[in-house]
């Protein structure tokens, strides 16, 4: 099992230093430099020694050994637009958006998991129903339902704030305010992932449950459900758990829409803010984080397969 | 008629014929602004009347009725009166099935339009990324291992940067246009594809297909093209329609952040972004995202029945 983890530990050092390179590369052919002096709101001889204390007049090469370096030290350079170094703004932007992706995170996989169980346990009917409902959420694009989730929730009845994080003198506890807050971009991020969970936790139930397994347990005298539980439930969660490393690079993703749309200043409206102001430091920094987020997603998925079921285990001895 | 993907194939038709012939079946243009006063904001099912006066003027009135030898009518909050002789043409109805938005444009024209450029796009960057799965594919399978595994760990590199953020850097790199858009979604949609094309030319390698091929004198080349690729096309035909499914998701979710095709294109996302700011127009938001859902919708399930077309559940 260590032996394991190491392989695929080391296995996965090459592939995030391919996407830092990848990122780079990215990065390094976008079009114009910083301080401009074309623009004439620099003086030419200031923004020659702008750039040269920045160190982005050096060659692209050097420039690239140097940020890896720094990469390896935890410093991300420093950031043009917010004007302060890249590590702290994206460690506290990633602070957030764990917050409410964590949260997304783990209401889509009790939510899918619970659903799919339900839909392979229940009756016909019930499994018509949550796996009709299922299949028409998991279709809904997350920024749709954020838009309709604000426009009945809080322009229509007004219980849920639109945006941001938290009200500036609010009277209300630190903790509810947060929460009402939570509310609408967690459910937009959160239910159409649960769906597909859902429909993926129920097909596998019902493919596991389709042979001599449930045979041999009615023959034992258990009712539908209780094989269900007893027996599907478990390969529902071994199915959950090979999608959460699958889950994370598309909650890092969905986070930038959301993020933007309901103004939560997490990492993917800065991933997206950074864009629109070419600061190429702070994409990079946003890149190579969630790029680390996603590998480190796939290593856990893959740790946590083995964990769970013993096939995969004996495979590796 | 039975056809593959069953009843969602239906559906599919239903959807992407009336958008392929938008131009045809829109009512009006997707930027026809008759007037942007009194045709702003109606709701959807709204019965109007365009004013035509003799000096070139259109006004978009509600609630027209006869008054002596003219019309009374409301228009932008307030209510007017004209005379029959002062009208160019007599009044011409207007009904916006699916409302105007903030500029007094028909939204569901936009929508026909917009559902064009992004199913073109989408489909467009789908078969640009096909062709780039197929050329990586076969090189990994017949290029030799330095090759495919060159090529594999590359594909996971592309793979662990989320596609949105790839996306956004892309799209830094160039003035936004159609082309861009099309190229850029391709360049993250391959990636799962070209997985696939190897997977599947796995196991054909060596198998009686190339044999047969290589016996009849074909080279590798028309062998990899002409007889290969036919045996892995439907196979790759279920992952195109769930990749198109995604992209045109993608697509819109870039017009959302402003980052897609810019005007005059018109994309579902624009039409849904363009709702944001007043929410109180919900039916901006709602026609496009519900439209997309049936889309995205069908093409999943017309996935499935494909799929199980071509590999039947056993019967134990």
């Amino acid at each position: 099992m260590s032996a394991f983890f190491l392989r695929r530990f080391l296995f996965a050092l090459p592939l995030l230093l391919g996407a830092l390179t990848l990122l780079f590369l990215l990065m390094a052919m976008v079009p114009g430099r910083p301080f401009p002096a074309e623009t004439g709101a620099l003086d030419p001889a200031a923004a020659e020694r702008l750039r040269a204390l920045y160190g982005v007049d050096r060659p692209a090469a050097e420039r690239y050994i140097l940020w890896l370096g720094g990469v390896a030290r935890g410093d991300l350079g420093f950031s043009f637009s917010e004007r302060q170094p890249v590590a702290p703004v994206v460690g506290r932007a990633a602070a957030r958006t764990c917050v409410l992706a964590g949260l997304a995170l783990l209401l889509q996989f009790l939510g899918g998991t619970a659903a799919g169980v339900l839909a392979a346990a229940g009756g016909r009917g019930i499994d018509r129903v949550i796996t009709g409902a299922a299949a028409l959420l998991y279709a809904v694009p997350s920024y749709w339902l954020g838009l309709m989730l604000v426009g009945l929730f809080s322009v229509r009845l007004g219980w849920l704030p639109v945006s941001q994080m938290a009200t500036v003198e609010d009277g209300s506890p630190f903790l509810v305010d947060a929460l009402r807050h939570l509310v609408l971009p967690c459910l937009a991020l959160a239910l159409p992932a649960a769906a597909g969970i859902a429909l993926f936790v129920r097909d596998q139930i019902r493919a596991a449950l389709d042979g001599g397994l449930t045979r041999a347990a009615r023959s034992r005298g258990l009712g539908r459900a209780q094989i269900a539980i007893r027996h599907g439930a478990w390969r529902g969660l071994f199915a959950a758990s090979t999608l959460f490393g699958l889950a994370l690079p598309g909650l890092v993703g969905g986070s930038v829409v959301i993020e933007t749309l309901f103004a939560w200043p997490g990492m993917g409206r800065l991933a997206y803010q950074a864009t629109l102001a070419r600061d190429a430091p702070l994409v990079l920094g946003c890149g190579a984080f969630s790029a680390a987020l996603v590998i480190a997603g796939s290593l856990a998925a893959d740790l946590l397969t083995a964990a769970i079921d013993p096939r995969v285990r004996a495979s590796l001895r | 008629m039975r056809i593959a993907g069953g009843p969602a194939a239906w559906v599919l038709a239903a959807i992407l014929l009336p958008a392929a012939a938008a131009p045809l079946l829109a009512p009006r243009p997707a930027d026809f602004q008759e007037d942007v006063a009194g045709g702003r904001d109606l709701p959807p099912l709204s019965r109007a009347h365009a004013l035509h006066t003799p000096d070139g003027r259109t006004r978009i009135v509600t609630g027209l009725r006869p008054d002596g030898a003219g019309f009374v009518f409301e228009r932008a909050g307030g209510t007017g009166r004209v005379d029959a002789a002062d009208l160019a043409v007599p009044p011409q109805p207007r009904l916006y099935l699916l409302g105007t938005d903030r500029l007094g444009r028909d939204v569901g024209s936009r929508i026909l339009f917009g559902l064009r450029h992004s199913a073109g796009v989408a489909a467009l960057a789908v078969a640009l990324s096909l062709f780039v799965a197929f050329a990586l594919g076969g090189a990994a399978v017949f290029g030799g291992p330095l090759l495919d595994a060159a090529i594999m760990r590359g594909i996971d590199v592309v793979m662990a940067v989320p596609r949105l953020l790839l996306y956004l850097l892309c799209a830094s790199l160039l003035p936004l246009s159609t082309p861009l858009l099309v190229a850029v979604l391709a360049a993250t949609t391959w990636t799962g594809l070209a997985r696939i094309v190897r997977a599947e030319l796995l196991t054909l390698r060596g198998g009686g297909i190339e044999a047969a091929a290589r016996a009849a004198g074909a080279r590798p080349l028309r062998t990899l093209f002409l007889h290969l690729l036919p045996a892995i096309l439907p196979a790759l035909a279920v992952a195109a329609s769930l990749r198109f499914a995604d992209t045109i998701l993608l697509e819109s979710a870039v017009s959302v952040l402003g980052l897609g095709a810019p005007p005059p294109a018109v994309s579902l996302g624009d039409i849904m972004s363009s709702g944001r700011a007043a929410a109180g127009d919900w039916w901006l938001v709602a026609f496009p995202g519900l439209l997309l859902a049936a889309l995205v919708l069908a093409l999943r399930s017309a996935a499935t029945s494909l799929d199980r077309l071509l590999d039947p559940p056993s019967i134990a």
